[in-house]
């Protein structure tokens, strides 16, 4: 199975729009090797995106105040409540991965979350501002060194008799 | 006596709602004020932009109702061209806003009401969510509820092409048919959704109205106020959602006026606080007589306890059972229990089910004649529709090819603004008196704007109900004493 790239943002609002512009050009990059997906949902709505999945990079907007804008942090599910500052779009993340396994639903077990520090998410219409703009070749980087971790893990993985691993 | 402090909105937290508490000498409090992150730009953006795009544009800048801006941006569109809809297309629009409907309050329900009043709302924050809820009512009802939303937002994506941002309203019309093989697949998705308004109704009367804790909160005088009501009835007076006049109720219940959407600026106007980048709407003809509530004040509500309290009842029959039950158990009509909101969106998940089935069941809904071509050059339109959160308007100006001059809206929230500042504030001093707040004080004054489900600018990604928020306490001499983030 591909691991899915997921762009959160809204391209109408500025810089909300970081994830979303990310993922078209994720998606020329590594559309072979991923399922790249562009989406302006929170909350519950990921959750019918992610199910199915079993690992998962999502990219957004946040904003700490506390970085320059442009800087990218990443954090692992684990990280997620410890995160002082997490975006609202998924500040619902760690309770859907909790429901998902309390339901038993097929839920991503590995999600990485890239998140560029925002200038202006309010200004409908604007474009993104500079340093953020900027981080999208960063972010491809970021990106490709996931993907390779996670083929080489599905490489080192001993077959299994009677199975084969599907591609994806 | 406290000293007066003049707030600056500009110096706003990005990203935050904003409540700062101002503290007398008693340690309780003088007045609380909350501000929100508004979108700035909108009317610029909207300039020299084809008025067709404004459905789809408006319903992507809101992700909290994107269906309820493409339906308001659509309304406006037929007046724009002076084009009334065939039968069938109307339909097929209040279908799909009936499916909206039945998945946003359920959304609402369960992941926002359901925290405070099935878990409890002094309960540890880390109960306070889906999972706690779903651990007072069950895990199957998680499933239960994940399952419907599917279902339904599958229809959507039949229905108009797309789920979040559906391409499907057009002047005169809609786009695209509904497939008359499709509507097995409409009429079972409806009666799964009428049970499934009958069983969150059944566990509100279970959880919620037989915890006297709940009721006391939800009739508490800390969370009351007597402001006039405004909601969308149809010719018999009973709450519409889609298509109707405008209604006003008095405090004391009787109607003080109605009037078409397209009128709305002869009775709605806005008002300006230095506080506060929202505009509040008020009644135009009593005019702004300061944040008060009672006949005397131009104050008005909207939404679902609005709704109910401004119509004569429920146009099916469950929810119209429902509606009687509300008001016989609250002592009558108007309610004015701000918390009621919750029940009274419940009532309306039911209508709307039954609504969906009404027009699932019927054959015209599945008509292919979808489309009255525009003759007429456009003009001015003006749409009004019910957002779950309340009357939305949307107003364009166009030159004659259609492409925008001026555009307006007045969002829900804007709506209830002043009554949110009015709860807000007598929860705040409801809620603190020995000057200090703490995660449960907190989570007392946001019970009181969390029933209005506000669609702020920055609650367009949250999961609703999860606004982060900051809160200052300053004392009388302006000191900041205490902030309390909510992440």
């Amino acid at each position: 199975m591909k691991p899915l790239i997921l762009g959160l943002g809204n391209d109408l609002l500025s810089d909300d729009g970081i994830g979303y512009f990310a993922a078209r050009k994720l998606a020329e990059e590594f559309g072979g090797r991923a399922q790249v997906r562009q989406t302006s949902c929170s909350g519950l709505a990921l959750l019918d995106i992610l199910i199915g999945c079993d690992k998962a990079i999502i990219i957004d907007a946040v904003q700490t105040g506390r970085v320059p804008p442009g800087t990218i942090i990443e954090f692992g599910p684990h990280d997620l409540r410890a995160i002082p500052n997490p975006s609202p779009h998924y500040t619902g993340l760690p309770e859907m991965m909790t429901l998902a396994r309390e339901l038993r639903l097929t839920f991503p077990e590995d999600i990485r979350i890239l998140a560029v520090e925002a200038e202006d998410v309010h200004t409908i219409g604007g474009p993104l501002c500079a340093p953020v703009a900027a981080a999208i070749d960063k972010l491809v980087q970021m990106v490709n060194a996931y993907l390779e971790q996670w083929e080489k893990q599905a490489r080192d993985l001993p077959a299994i008799a009677g199975r084969s691993e599907t591609a994806g | 006596m406290t000293r007066k402090i003049s707030i600056d909105p500009i110096t706003r937290l990005e990203g935050h709602g904003k409540i700062d508490i101002f503290l007398n000498d008693q340690g309780g409090v003088d007045r609380a004020y909350m501000q929100v992150p508004e979108l700035r730009g909108f009317e610029r953006f909207a300039q020299g932009r084809p008025a067709e795009d404004m459905p789809q544009i408006t319903s992507r800048i809101c992700g909290v109702c994107p269906t309820a801006h493409h339906m308001a941006g659509t309304k406006a569109l037929d007046d724009l061209y002076k084009v009334d809809p065939p039968a069938a297309a109307k339909k097929v629009r209040e279908l799909v806003y009936s499916i909206f409907y039945v998945e946003d309050h359920a959304l609402h329900f369960f992941y926002l009401a359901g925290p405070d009043f099935v878990v409890g709302p002094t309960a540890p924050k880390a109960q306070r969510n889906i999972l706690g809820v779903l651990g007072k009512v069950g895990l199957e009802i998680g499933k239960e509820v994940i399952g419907m939303r599917k279902q339904l937002r599958e229809l959507m994506t039949l229905a108009t092409g797309k789920v979040i941002h559906p391409v499907f309203g057009l002047p005169g019309g809609i786009s695209k048919p509904l497939k008359k093989d499709d509507q097995p697949k409409f009429v079972e998705a409806a009666r799964h959704a009428v049970e499934f308004g009958k069983f969150t109704l059944k566990i509100f009367n279970d959880v919620v109205l037989k915890n006297p804790q709940y009721v006391e909160y939800i009739t508490s005088e800390m969370y009351t106020h007597r402001t006039h009501y405004m909601g969308m009835v149809d010719q018999n007076n009973k709450v519409t959602f889609y298509d109707g006049m405008l209604r006003v109720v008095e405090p004391d219940g009787k109607e003080r006026t109605k009037f078409a959407g397209h009128e709305y600026l002869k009775h709605i106007a806005e008002h300006v606080e230095p506080w506060s980048y929202i505009k509040f709407s008020y009644l135009k003809d009593i005019g702004w007589k300061g944040f008060n509530d009672g006949p005397e004040s131009g104050i008005f509500a909207v939404a679902p306890l609005a709704r109910l309290n401004a119509a004569d009842g429920m146009a099916t029959p469950l929810a119209q059972e429902a509606y009687q039950q509300f008001y016989q158990t609250l002592g009558g009509k108007p309610v004015h229990f701000t918390l009621a909101t919750n029940w009274a969106r419940v009532i309306e998940l039911v209508y709307a089910a039954e609504r969906m089935q009404e027009l699932a069941n019927d054959p015209e809904t599945f008509s292919p004649n979808v489309r009255t071509l525009p003759t007429v050059k456009p003009d001015e339109g003006i749409g009004v529709i019910e957002a779950p959160r309340g009357v939305l308007i949307h107003h364009y100006k166009t030159d004659d090819r259609g492409i925008i001059t001026n555009a307006n809206l007045i969002v829900a929230t804007q709506n209830n603004a002043a009554r949110i500042a009015l709860s807000v504030d007598k929860a705040a001093k409801g809620a603190i008196t020995n000057g200090r707040i703490d995660d449960g004080v907190l989570n007392l004054v946001e019970m009181a704007f969390r029933a209005y489900d506000p669609c702020h600018g920055c609650a367009t990604h949250a999961l609703p109900g999860h606004m982060p928020l900051a809160v200052r306490v300053y004392r009388p001499d302006g000191c900041l004493v205490q902030e309390l983030r909510r992440e």
